[in-house]
């Protein structure tokens, strides 16, 4: 079996010599595309979310919504501008997208349940919307996995982010709508964090082809 | 001291009236300010705006401080000036994506003050940039048809080259006198090629982008592109390319048809029919039943005249008896122009059947009437005809005349003698084959006006008298003729190929030649 630091590929362990034939080490750079790509999908789904609830369901009040303080991943601590995210590592990028990413895992499974009984007329369109997103987030993570694997440990340190709102949104029409906006406020804020420091990460490994930035 | 007191109301009175009219031109501290808005227009800066409340009559300061999601302490607008009045721009410094604004808008006059809290979520929500520049358009009139080629720059301020910033254009063109726009989205390229294009119209073009799945900027300045109509000269040039590939086109059409046997026989090679043996594939298509049954039943035997009576027996009535002698006989029952004529044979002469044929018919018919016309006609040992060969050419005239007195069968026909190891001697016409035992009487050298075919065989012959033929019994009607070979009617035919029933024989008469020459016919039928 080859190791994966001498090789890296993206096939499943396979005989040698079919290794050896059959599979092409994909650039990190390729890789990267892919991965700003997906981000970029994911960002724009969520967006896409936001604005349809907001269409129905004007916010209950600025004052009275949650604080974006209070989203669940606020405590990881992120570049805010560009000098601050030029400045930060790759491994470090990395590892802030996955961390992110991690933790949308299990908000996700929430949002997505709770989408179905929704007391909103545009539920369906955002219940499919939220698969989607589901899709691209467990295919983006199992894609950075990889990529992580080739830029060192610190790479692939993850931060724990729990979610702790539980599988309930409320009793109330109301509260459950007040809590899926705040769900989806935040969520469109970390997908357009994870969607950043890729397109970074991309733009900083295509040195040599400027046109990727 | 009564006008000082008096001063002094005048004077409160003066101020008080002033004081209300002051109160009624409305000074009051001033109201909050209201409608708050903000924009970055590169995700590295931003500005926001508000809208002020009455200033209650009296010059209004406005001062903003915000407070940011991570800090906790409060801070003063850094810059109320760049982005004009009643506004706040926040450079980057002072700029964080992704942390929530407090913004608290200040109204203070003489007379207090007044203010208001707005909350900026998330500065991208506010992303707005400029529309692209420089945008020009080319009008590219290559073939086949000409296109727009458009080509445009991201805004001044925005920074493409880190990937902190992603922009997405869209173009939209339309016809001059269109309403209708045709929008493209482009995606991050600064250029498009626009196809759907007219000669002959105006064209005008707008560009717009969005940053990062914010709002889009507003359309950028309107270019205006006209297709020029197309040339004359390539229009001519394209309709010469065709007429020139036309005349090797033409030249090979003329050249195919000019040879077209060559090429029938090249691309559908004649398939051989299949042949049978005599029969002639036009004869079939002339229709004619007559002859049809004609080439398929007599085919093989019934060839013309000469294959037919190839087959037949030359039948020669011979006789050493004056009795015998046709010519006598028949002369005495009038008939003296007996036709025997093979089936094949066009002559187009009237067949006299008269008498004859009836006793022809009896002949065959019966057994009995062979002794019968034996003795009528011959007195000599039956007669074995010898299978003779004629080979009457087809097709030769023969013309029958009729002669006045003799009634002479006057057959012109030139047949030829396969076998002429027998020939004796050669006296004008006739041909006389003999063997050792015979001697002829004497070769009458009375014409035979009818050349008919000479048999093969001769060895028979014994004697000839005035062109009549005696023949002796012989051994060449074996097994082949299965005829009554002592009959008279012994013209058999050696090979019994004739498949020619009694009726026919109906049909043809005997004209037997004064001579007695008696050319046969298929008059007997051979079973």
């Amino acid at each position: 079996m080859l190791e994966k630091k001498s090789l890296p590929c993206l096939l499943r362990p396979a005989p040698v010599v079919y290794l050896v034939a059959m599979c092409r080490a994909v650039p990190v750079n390729d890789l990267l595309d892919r991965a700003s790509q997906r981000s970029d999908k994911m960002h724009s789904l969520s967006t896409l979310l936001t604005q349809e609830m907001d269409s129905h369901f004007p916010p209950y009040g600025r004052m009275q919504m949650p604080r974006p303080a209070d989203c669940h991943t606020s405590a990881l601590q992120t570049p805010n501008d560009k000098e601050q995210a030029l400045q930060v590592s790759e491994s470090d990028l990395m590892s802030l997208a996955r961390s992110l990413l991690q933790a949308w895992v299990d908000p996700l499974a929430v949002l997505s349940t709770s989408a179905i009984t929704l007391p909103h007329p545009s539920k369906s369109s955002i219940s499919s919307k939220i698969q989607e997103l589901q899709e691209h987030s467990k295919s983006l993570a199992d894609g950075l996995d990889i990529l992580s694997g080739k830029m060192g440990p610190s790479a692939q340190a993850i931060s724990f982010l729990p979610y702790t709102g539980g599988t309930d949104l409320g009793q109330d029409r109301v509260t459950i709508l007040n809590k899926f906006n705040f769900l989806l406020s935040c969520l469109r804020r970390d997908s357009h964090k994870i969607d950043s420091f890729l397109k970074v990460l991309r733009c900083r490994a295509a040195k040599l082809q400027p046109e990727l930035c | 001291m009564y006008n000082a007191r008096m001063r002094t109301h005048l004077g409160l009175v003066i101020l008080c009236v002033l004081s209300a009219a002051r109160v009624c031109s409305s000074t009051s501290a001033p109201e909050s300010p209201r409608k708050f808005d903000c924009r970055s227009r590169e995700k590295e800066t931003f500005s926001c705006w508000w809208e002020p409340g009455s200033d209650g009559g009296l010059p209004t300061e406005y001062r903003l401080f915000y407070t940011q999601e991570r800090l906790r302490e409060v801070r003063e607008c850094p810059d109320y000036v760049s982005a004009g009045a009643n506004s706040c721009f926040f450079d980057k410094k002072h700029t964080s994506i992704w942390a929530e604004y407090t913004m608290t808008v200040v109204a203070t006059n003489a007379l207090g003050n007044a203010s208001e809290e707005f909350r900026i979520t998330d500065v991208m929500e506010y992303v707005k940039p400029d529309p692209p520049v420089n945008v020009t358009v080319v009008v590219n009139s290559s073939a086949p048809s000409p296109f727009l080629e458009i080509r445009w720059k991201s805004p001044p301020d925005v920074d493409v080259r880190t990937g902190w910033v992603t922009l997405k254009y869209e173009l939209r063109v339309k016809q001059n006198d269109s309403k209708e726009w045709k929008t493209v989205d482009i995606g991050s390229e600064t250029f498009f090629n626009f196809y759907n294009v007219y000669p002959g119209l105006l064209y005008m073009a707008q560009v717009r982008c969005k940053l990062d799945h914010g709002k889009w900027s507003e359309w950028s300045n309107t270019i205006f592109a006209e297709i020029p109509k197309n040339h004359q000269v390539e229009k001519y040039f394209w309709i010469f390319v065709f007429v020139f590939s036309l005349i090797p086109l033409l030249m090979g059409i003329y050249i195919l048809l000019l040879k077209r046997n060559v090429v029938k026989q090249c691309l559908l090679p004649p398939v051989p029919g299949p042949k049978i043996k005599g029969l002639n594939a036009h004869l079939l298509k002339s229709g004619r039943s007559e002859d049809v049954v004609n080439a398929l039943m007599g085919n093989q035997n019934f060839p013309p005249v000469a294959a037919w009576t190839e087959q037949v027996e030359d039948f020669l009535l011979v006789s050493d008896s004056d009795e015998w002698l046709l010519t006598d006989s028949f002369a005495s029952e009038k008939k003296k122009d007996i036709f025997i004529i093979p089936a094949g044979l066009h002559l187009g002469l009237e067949i006299q059947c008269r008498d004859l044929s009836v006793d022809l018919n009896t002949w065959e018919k019966t057994d009995d009437s062979k002794e019968e016309a034996k003795s009528n006609f011959l007195n000599t040992e039956p007669i074995n005809l010898p299978v003779e060969k004629h080979e009457f050419l087809n097709g030769e005239e023969m013309s029958i005349q009729p002669l006045a007195n003799t009634s002479y069968v006057d057959i012109q026909q030139h047949p030829t003698l396969t076998d002429y190891s027998r020939v004796k001697e050669v006296n004008d016409n006739t041909i006389l084959i003999l063997n050792e035992e015979e001697i002829p009487h004497g070769l009458d050298a009375e014409e035979v006006k009818s050349e008919v075919s000479v048999p093969d065989d001769y060895s028979r012959v014994k004697e000839v008298n005035s062109d009549v033929v005696f023949l002796e019994k012989g051994d060449s009607t074996d097994g082949c003729c299965k005829k009554k070979e002592d009959h008279y009617t012994d013209w058999t035919n050696q090979k019994p190929i004739m498949p020619l029933e009694s009726e026919l024989s109906k049909g043809f008469c005997l004209k037997m030649i004064a001579s007695g020459y008696v050319d046969s016919g298929p008059a007997f039928s051979v079973k």
